[in-house]
């Protein structure tokens, strides 16, 4: 067979019926120090490890289908990402938790997960907001008082350019904890996102805080939210 | 247990920090040595670093690690954990912070394991090992490590002539590791039970094991007085220029060094001759069903399936082709096998199929379609360097290229018939045409092409029989289309040059190199030649392989070389922004030596520095072949008729198959 004509049958293929599971998962330790890219490979090869009837996109280099709420940075710890897996055929949630559990490297782990019906809007879209935890040394006395400010400049890098923008009103809330831990509120998703690195800069430049101590920082990401601030609740 | 902390602030600090912290599937994590350890602070099992002279993604992506690891550890008495090279930004942080190298599966600091393991892939990763002993707190050199020092062993294809690198390792292993690393092992593991502390007693036990070399125990002697002029034939060498034209560059004899005139044994003992060891029976060696799957994007990110040893063609300037005799075949039902479960077990996509000429593979249909047929559905495929093209191999590429397509490769090695005939290429300009018109009427239009500049006899027609080749094949593409009336796409030809480099046990042993002009003006020529839109000239950097071919064939007065070389911050020479040849030569001459000195023509009966290692192969056979290359005279691949190379004394394979 040519090669064109069996690229044509390929693209060509009709719809595939998919069978959601949306799972909410925790990651720490050792596996947090690896990219978002590595993150997928991980998940993926856990799940074809486990055997589960995963979906594969169509086409000349078929990837499975799987979507996840928000990348996670290098370093960040999650309590509360979400992953969405197309499988071929419906399965059970408490079996695809189980099963992908025990394949998964330690420090990552599923905490549940729920069936869904093929998605109109893809997980991706739907972030809106996201809580962090951040323990650093005194951050709880100095990070809260950001918020008094109308408006926070800073720079950041788009298509390799250095540009300056407002990030006040990706700030939706700052808590001390005590001394050495605050929660934090942003804005997340793909309009609007607010990294924590960004926003400990922000501290630092605007506040004093000291750099070594933000650079010493663990960042933990609690929650994830769909809907419009205020009125956000959790995705799932 | 000591155990290495390194900050999460620390490890942000550094590029890629996953290659710092283990936790990937499939890692051994023995949780009956770690308890004792962390009771007592010692075990009284064999623990074994086994260290990788490179970064973790490209170690990671080495099959004989992972054998190893998983042969050590499939014993109980032994527990086998991984170190691998930091990169230079955490080199920094763990110097300023006095953190020791580690292994990944408990953090324990080199200096506490019985057993240092290194394996060594290519030569460039020499300064490597050096850093990694330093930074684990190993004393560099055998002779100043102390009783509670670990012993410090090596293996791999570049071992063979490890003389230059011989003062750091206590011991070496000649052949296949998963063959005689546990012997290694066990007489570590009485000489532990023992509770005696003589390291000399050790060495001594170690060799007795047959393939093992202690270097500690012979001593090399040179010449002292010499003139450089007689060891060298080409006196001048003549390098034609494009314009027909030739320039002459004068060899000066002034810096060739004394040759080694023997190597002596200090310890009564050991061996006069090391001969290699092999698996005779591949089908029952361990094969790591459960490989470790990395957490973070490596070089090679797939599974491997290691298909038969050895090569039945004895290319001359191929060292693997001559060191890994004789071909041993493992069959096509172990290896489906093992293939089905390596891809359950990983959950990888992607299978490698590995040898040096899988084409060669006598059971590979079965093997191929085994795979592929259990694959079916899964999304798994297949990747198959190394095949020679014909229908067959179209066809499977078609098959497994389904999921993925990459171009054609072929390595012609060199320009014309007369020189891959002095090769013993036994390739063909007819092969490469008529698989190539297969090829183009199937729809491929992407080739890559494979060749060495610089191989023994080679002239400048040579050279522009590259370029004809290439611009030939291009012309192919045209016609082929054109005559089937296919729609022309604009093809991908890459013409790829790299430096040949004279290796130890192949019958261009004795040959010399060519000098940098030598290559700097081949590559030019090609250059100039290779000007089609559809035609991709890309070659290698020259100066690192002046300095391969130094390390290859070097002795024993390398050993300072390397250690004034690292001294001086000289590591990672296998990467380009690294590597520092000015320096390199620098303290080459201040310690007497020069490229020339291990670039020169060796004369076919001077002492060289590697041959108490036997390989099997023998050197009659090896001189018979050398000056069979210069009567342009081929010789038959081992399957269509044995040459009697010597390697059939291992009394296994290829060497014993019906013909
Ligand atoms: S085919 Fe030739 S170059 Fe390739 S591995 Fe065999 S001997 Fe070496
Ligand atoms: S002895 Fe014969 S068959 Fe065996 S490796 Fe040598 S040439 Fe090949």
């Amino acid at each position: 067979m040519l090669q064109d004509e069996r690229a044509r049958l390929m693209t060509t293929q009709k719809h595939q019926q998919q069978y959601i599971q949306r799972a909410v998962f925790e990651r720490k330790g050792a596996t947090s120090y690896i990219g978002h890219l590595d993150l997928m490979r991980v998940f993926e090869r856990a799940i074809r490890r486990a055997e589960l009837p995963i979906l594969y996109t169509q086409g000349y280099n078929p990837r499975p289908i799987m979507v996840f709420a928000l990348p996670l940075g290098v370093g960040v710890n999650t309590e509360g990402d979400y992953v969405d897996v197309a499988m071929s055929v419906p399965i059970n949630s408490e079996e695809f938790v189980e099963k992908v559990n025990y394949m998964l490297p330690a420090g990552v782990k599923i905490l549940k997960a729920i069936s869904l019906p093929e998605q109109k809007d893809s997980l991706m879209s739907l972030v809106t907001a996201a809580d962090y935890r951040i323990n650093a040394k005194s951050i709880g006395d100095v990070a809260p008082d950001i918020l008094k400010f109308d408006s926070i400049m800073t720079t950041k890098k788009s298509k390799g350019k250095e540009i300056s923008v407002d990030i006040r009103n990706l700030i939706y809330d700052v808590r001390r904890i005590n001394e050495d831990e605050i929660t934090l509120k942003v804005a997340a998703g793909s309009s609007n996102n607010l990294r924590p690195d960004v926003f400990l800069r922000a501290v630092c430049e605007k506040m004093c805080y000291s750099v070594e101590n933000s650079s010493n920082s663990d960042i933990c990401r609690t929650a994830l939210y769909k809907g419009e601030y205020p009125k956000i609740e959790l995705i799932m | 247990m000591n155990k290495v902390n390194i900050s999460h602030k620390d490890l942000m600090s550094v590029e890629s920090p996953g290659r710092y912290v283990g936790g990937e599937p499939n890692q051994c994590i023995k949780e009956y040595v770690i308890n004792q350890l962390e009771q007592n602070g010692t075990c009284k099992e064999v623990r074994t670093a086994f260290c990788f002279p490179d970064i973790y993604e490209i170690g990671m992506s080495n099959l004989a690690m992972q054998i190893l690891y998983n042969v050590i550890n499939s014993e109980e008495y032994n527990y086998c954990e991984r170190a691998f090279t930091p990169w230079h930004d955490m080199i920094k942080l763990m110097r300023e912070k006095n953190i020791p190298l580690f292994t990944l599966e408990t953090g324990s600091p080199l200096s506490d394991f019985d057993i240092v393991a290194f394996t060594l892939g290519y030569e460039m990763c020499y300064t490597n090992v050096l850093l990694m002993m330093d930074l684990g707190n190993i004393p560099l050199k055998s002779t100043d490590r102390k009783e509670n020092d670990p012993v410090v062993i090596c293996g791999g294809p570049v071992a063979y002539n490890i003389e230059p690198m011989c003062d750091f390792f206590d011991a070496v292993l000649m052949g296949e590791g998963e063959e005689m690393i546990l012997e290694v092992t066990q007489a570590v593991k009485r000489y532990k039970d023992s509770g005696k502390r003589n390291r000399h007693e050790l060495l001594l036990e170690l060799s007795k094991i047959s393939g093992v070399y202690i270097p500690s125990f012979y001593k090399a002697e040179f010449e002292d007085n010499y003139s450089g002029k007689e060891y060298f034939v080409d006196a001048v060498r003549i390098v034609k220029n494009e314009d027909g034209t030739v320039s002459e560059y004068p060899v000066e004899f002034s810096k060739i060094a004394p040759r080694q005139t023997g190597l002596i044994k200090t310890e009564a003992s050991a061996p006069d001759i090391i001969t290699k060891r092999i698996i005779s029976d591949l089908d029952n060696a361990l094969y790591p069903e459960n490989p470790i799957v990395p957490n973070m994007g490596i070089v090679h990110d797939r599974a491997y399936l290691e298909v038969f040893r050895g090569c039945i063609r004895g290319c001359r300037f191929c060292q693997a082709g001559f060191i890994y005799r004789p071909v041993r075949e493992k069959s096509a039902e172990t290896l489906c096998r093992q293939g089905i479960a390596i891809e359950h077990n990983t959950g990888y996509d992607e299978l490698g199929i590995l040898s040096l000429s899988s084409s060669d593979y006598t059971g590979l249909k079965e093997l191929t379609d085994g795979l592929l047929d259990a694959f079916e559905g899964r999304h798994s495929s297949l990747s198959l360097p190394s095949l020679r093209i014909d229908n067959f191999a179209l066809d499977l590429m078609e098959k497994v290229s389904s999921t993925r397509k990459t171009g054609l490769t072929f390595a012609p090695e060199a320009g014309t018939q007369r020189l891959r005939d002095v090769i013993n290429k036994g390739i063909t300009e007819e092969d490469i045409m008529s698989s190539l018109k297969l090829a183009f009427s199937g729809g491929w239009g992407t080739v890559k092409l494979y060749f060495m500049l610089g191989l023994p006899t080679e002239t400048m027609e040579d050279v522009e029989g590259i370029a004809d080749l290439a611009k030939k094949i291009e012309k192919l593409y045209f016609d082929t289309v054109h005559e089937l009336g296919i729609k022309a796409r604009k093809p991908e030809i890459t013409v790829s040059t790299s430096m040949y480099i004279p290796k130890p046990f192949t019958p261009f042993q004795w040959e010399r190199q060519n000098c940098k002009e030598e290559f700097l003006k081949k590559q030019a020529f090609l250059k100039s030649r290779l000007k089609s839109k559809n035609i991709k000239y890309s070659w290698h950097d020259v100066e690192s392989s002046l300095w391969e071919v130094v390390l290859a064939r070097g002795d024993r007065r390398l050993n300072q070389v390397l250690l004034e070389g690292y001294k001086a911050g000289l590591v990672f020479d296998a990467w380009d922004d690294s590597f520092n040849f000015a320096k390199w030569t620098e303290i080459l001459l201040k310690n007497g030596l020069s490229w020339e000195t291990y670039a020169r023509e060796y004369s076919t009966d001077e002492v060289l520095p590697w041959q108490h290692i036997n390989v099997g192969v023998r050197k009659d056979f090896l001189i018979s072949e050398k000056n069979k290359a210069y009567s342009e005279t081929v010789t038959p691949n081992c399957r269509e008729k044995c040459s009697a190379c010597g390697a059939n004394c291992f009394k296994v394979g290829e060497c014993y198959a019906s013909r």
